[in-house]
């Protein structure tokens, strides 16, 4: 197999097609060539891929480790099973429907020397939990260290059975959306490998490098890949081999289907870089082509515009099969996206999820974060940034209710979502206690995951961005993405440039909302305006910190006449009263009237009004309520 | 011989004729939900406070607050959720009933409570529908006690039948319909594939629903004791006309669609304020009218078909007239030289 890639290698540079290499923009120590033949009938990988890595610490490498994902699925005991039920979570695979990846040979090559086999040195561990049922890292002891700079290269054989979709990689009917399907790598750090099994809750980490990979599927068959196609030319009977090659990215995922609808577009905006688009679409979403294209550039020119441009200049967005479970995944240079065959406008699908994993591109792709370790940096920065691209380029979106199986949507125009809605906040809300965000993410209760990686990150962020203003949290986001392009930065580096750009010191509100699990709760706890004997009105607002996440505010009282009284608060004390003697009487007192603090989880309690509008807005809402009952007994009037 | 038609037609006339059945049974629905609205009410009042939020809310709708109120609620309180505005109300009982949706336990016990009333009342419906002259509510009262034994012998019979359609064959049917679907790439092969398990399902129980409601009307209109026995009686008469039965059915099921359809146009969202807020409900309870319109014309209509076909003078007997007459021996007295 290697010997025929390197007669590919030596044809490509013949005809011209071989791969111009440009500047590395990254360390480039993790690169793969990879020769790949799937064979749908058996769902199956056959590969050969030749690794070249370089150990770019200052620590010789004494073994290597690598990640199996696949291995996750060969069984019901692995961890990633294990965390998947913790959760709460069930999936029953048929027979065959599991995956796995088995290595056949594994071979290491340094300078010119004959290849070592070092087959029979593999040996599965597990970091994390101690899982001895858990084969997705192994760990290969090598004969002589890797010295910090040096370079060797690993060849391996393997095959891999792709499972029914777990965790938005595998395949279903003619679909295959194939991710963390190779042997890959784990990231060597001054302090030993990171190279963590695979867990339920977490993504992925790992190195750039350039990726130069054959693929061979049936010749009827449609494939996308990370990168672009440099050629493709039969391969056997019935088979062809597309060619697909990419430098500076740190992963390498593919699609192929006979049912794919490609369509092109361009993404073209004065001041950033043109990329060219392919929309590989499921014929039943034909239609919606054009919407993914309005949500990709919209995402593409506002991060382009907010914090540094797409390099690339090529994009290619899935639409996956119905039932794939590989929905919203992201890749370098490609992403999955998410539609429905019934997807009216302003029910936020497919826009949502498009713009959400195009901006991944940024906050993962480039900036290219330890996902297994602080999974908020790039799942909740970008859904920060997700928010605030869909309230600000793309039209309005509304809450949406599926009927019917699912299958009928509603649109309720009446009730617009708003950027709040997008940072997840109700999410958060519902477990705000459950992590503190300085944990490893793969530490965090499956339960509730989600909601401390995705949603609390946004919710602080916009909270940020309130206090310290967008120009300023614009600034510290562009810088921090100029900064780590092309590396791997840590919690510690995105808080040290947000206090260098910002000139403050954050460390007080980073303790609450990233090193802490406070909650906060302000609100008004009592509300007078007296009339006094001289004619004046003494009004009087007691402002209280119910929970105990602290935070400045202002507190606002509204007069009759028009005129308002404003008051900061540092918000440490348990409460606080604030006074006014005025000619005019109050009408209203809020507490963070200009909602700074997102991260509220009580919002209704922040304002007091003399004239209180609950009973009519109680009203209306209990009139509807009872027009719904009524229709429900009427609908189950249908037994009698 | 009477088709489809002009039962349907004949039994717009006799609802027509006695509207006050017509709206005391919706005044009877209203009644029975007032209570928990009243309830929520409350609920409301107290999460909102003296807010502020409360004046945007009685304008309009606001999202996030229904997170936060949902956030809090518990009972009663999580039924209150977006879809009950306007036309999605109507979505989500429909769907929820086809998709067999759990209801909260308060809900299933007003819903049960309606149909026991509902159940009482229906003997002095169909005993009214039947004679088509007015009863005064001595007669309609008392038709309703006098069937009422039988008629919830036979609702516990239903609730056999029903039980098993939803409790086993609903979930037979899911469980085929997830195998069914498991490989399937395409939504709109899965969609036609759920549509026709709800066929299946829909039509098993409207032969069920349609057999219960002759069985019903046997019993009242015949004077039955036995709810065995009329809805043995309810299935013979459904055996021998289905074609007729199942007409009437369908045309009775296709005025409700164009009244929902109507209100799916009409019905008012959340953006009401000031009087518009009970011109909004005004115009809701007028379609709940309707739909007790169509409810009873149900009624009517299929009582209608079942005395234009069998209990009529030329077909039965005159029975010796004992008390209490029933309503098809009255109806051959009266035609008797």
């Amino acid at each position: 197999m290697f010997a025929r890639l390197g007669l590919l290698a030596t044809l490509c540079a013949a005809v011209g097609a071989a791969p111009q290499g440009t500047a590395a923009r990254s360390p480039r120590n993790a690169s793969y060539t990879i020769d790949a033949r799937l064979t749908p009938a058996t769902r199956t990988i056959d590969a050969t891929e030749r690794l070249t890595w370089r150990n770019i610490t200052h620590r010789p490498a004494t073994s290597l480790r690598f990640h199996l994902y696949y291995n996750a699925w060969r069984d019901a005991r692995s961890t990633w099973m294990r965390e998947l039920r913790l959760a709460g979570g069930r999936i029953d695979p048929h027979p065959g429907e599991w995956a796995g990846t088995d290595i056949s040979t594994l071979r290491v090559v340094r300078d010119g020397a004959p290849a070592a086999d070092l087959t029979g040195r593999i040996g599965f561990i597990a970091p994390d939990d101690g899982n001895v049922d858990d084969r997705t890292v192994i760990d290969v002891p090598l004969d002589t260290p890797v010295e910090p700079g040096q370079t060797i290269e690993v060849r391996i054989a393997w095959r891999a059975h792709v499972p029914r979709t777990f965790a938005r990689t595998g395949a279903i009917g003619n679909y295959f959306f194939l991710g963390q399907w190779f042997p890959k790598i784990g990231v060597l750090e001054d302090g030993g490998w990171n190279c963590h099994q695979f867990h339920a809750t977490t993504e992925f980490f790992s190195d750039f490098g350039v990726y130069d990979v054959h693929l061979t599927v049936p010749s009827t068959w449609i494939v996308g890949a990370t990168g672009v196609e440099l050629d493709a030319h039969p391969e056997g009977p019935g088979e062809t081999s597309h060619h697909y090659y990419q430098e500076d990215v740190h992963d390498f995922a593919w699609t192929t289907s006979p049912d794919f609808v490609e369509r092109h577009a361009r993404f073209d905006e004065p001041g950033l870089p043109p990329v060219d688009l392919r929309l590989l679409l499921q014929p039943e979403h034909a239609g919606q082509a054009e919407r993914h294209f309005a949500a990709a550039r919209a995402a593409l020119g506002s991060y382009g515009r907010w914090f540094g441009p797409y390099p690339y200049g090529h994009l290619t967005i899935v639409d996956p099969a119905w039932q794939s479970g590989t929905g919203g995944m992201e890749y370098p240079t490609l992403y999955t996206a998410g539609t429905r065959w019934l997807a009216p406008e302003g029910s936020g699908t497919p826009e949502g999820v498009v713009v959400h994993e195009n901006g991944h591109q940024f906050w993962y792709g480039l900036v290219a974060t330890n996902e297994f370790e602080h999974a908020w940096m790039d799942e909740g920065i970008n859904t920060f940034s997700t928010a605030r691209t869909l309230a600000t380029a793309l039209p309005h979106s509304f809450y949406t209710e599926r009927y019917f199986g699912g299958f009928i949507p509603w649109v309720f125009h009446d009730l617009p979502l708003s950027r709040i809605d997008g940072d997840r906040l109700a999410a958060y809300r519902a477990s705000p206690r459950a992590d503190v965000p300085a944990t490893p993410s793969w530490q965090y209760w499956p339960g509730s995951a989600g909601a401390t990686t995705y949603a609390k990150t946004a919710v602080w962020l916009h909270t940020l961005e309130n206090y310290l203003g967008w120009p300023m949290l614009q600034r510290i986001l562009s810088t921090y993405f100029a900064d780590w392009t092309f590396r791997h930065p840590g919690p510690d580096d995105f808080f040290f440039i947000a206090n260098q750009v910002s000139g403050r010191d954050l460390a007080w509100y980073v303790d609450e909302v990233y090193r802490g699990s406070q909650v906060f709760d302000y609100g008004v706890a009592s509300f007078r305006s007296e009339r006094q004997a001289d004619g004046r009105y003494h009004t009087t607002v007691v402002a209280r910190r119910y929970q105990d996440g602290v935070f400045p505010l202002t507190v606002r009282v509204g007069f009759e006449d028009g005129t308002e009284a404003n008051w900061t608060w540092d918000g440490r004390a348990q409460w606080k009263r604030f006074s006014a003697d005025r000619a005019a009487r109050a009408t209203v007192a809020s507490v963070d009237p200009d909602r700074v603090l997102v991260l509220d989880v009580n919002r209704t309690n922040n304002t007091a009004s003399l004239h209180p509008q609950a009973p009519a807005a109680a009203r209306k809402w209990s009139l509807a309520w009872l027009v719904w009952l009524q229709d429900h007994l009427l609908t189950y009037g249908f037994f009698v | 011989m009477t088709g489809a038609g002009s039962a349907l037609r004949d039994g717009v006339r006799r609802v027509a004729r006695a509207p006050v059945l017509l709206f005391g049974t919706f005044f009877t629905t209203l009644l029975i939900a007032i209570p928990l609205a009243i309830a929520l009410d409350g609920m409301l009042k107290a999460q909102l406070g003296t807010s502020g939020i409360a004046t945007a809310l009685a304008r309009g709708a606001d999202e996030g607050w229904w997170q936060e109120f949902l956030a809090q609620a518990h009972g009663l309180g999580t039924t209150f959720v977006p879809s009950i505005i306007g036309f999605g109300a109507v979505l989500q009982d429909v769907s929820d009933l086809l998709d067999d949706v759990r209801m909260a336990t308060t809900i299933a016990g007003v819903t049960a409570a309606w149909l026991v009333v509902w159940s009482f009342l229906s003997g002095g419906l169909l005993d009214r529908y039947a004679r088509n002259r007015a009863i005064r509510a001595r007669g309609f009262f008392g038709a309703c006690g006098a069937h009422f034994g039988p008629i919830v012998r036979l609702g516990l019979l239903a609730l056999v039948a029903y039980g098993i359609l939803f409790g086993w064959v609903h979930g037979w049917i899911a469980g085929e319909y997830g195998r069914l679907t498991r490989n399937l790439t395409v939504e709109r092969s899965a969609f036609l594939v759920y549509g026709a398990a709800l066929a299946v399902f829909g039509l098993l129980l409207i032969v069920v629903n349609v057999v219960v409601d002759y069985a019903r009307i046997r019993i009242v209109v015949e004077d039955r004791r036995s709810a065995v026995g009329g809805l043995l009686a309810g299935f013979r008469f459904v055996r021998r006309q289905p074609g007729t039965v199942a007409a009437l059915y369908g045309l009775n099921a296709a005025l409700f669609i164009v009244l929902i359809a109507i209100y799916g146009l009409a019905a008012p969202g959340a953006g009401t304020a000031g009087a518009i807020v009970w011109l909004a409900f005004g115009l809701s309870e007028a379609y709940l009218l309707a739909r007790h319109f169509l409810k009873l014309t149900f009624y009517a209509s299929e009582t209608a078909l079942f005395q234009a076909r069998l209990a009529h003078a030329a077909y039965t007997a005159a029975p010796p007239v004992l008390w209490p007459e029933s309503p098809a021996a009255e109806s051959i007295g009266n035609t008797s030289p």
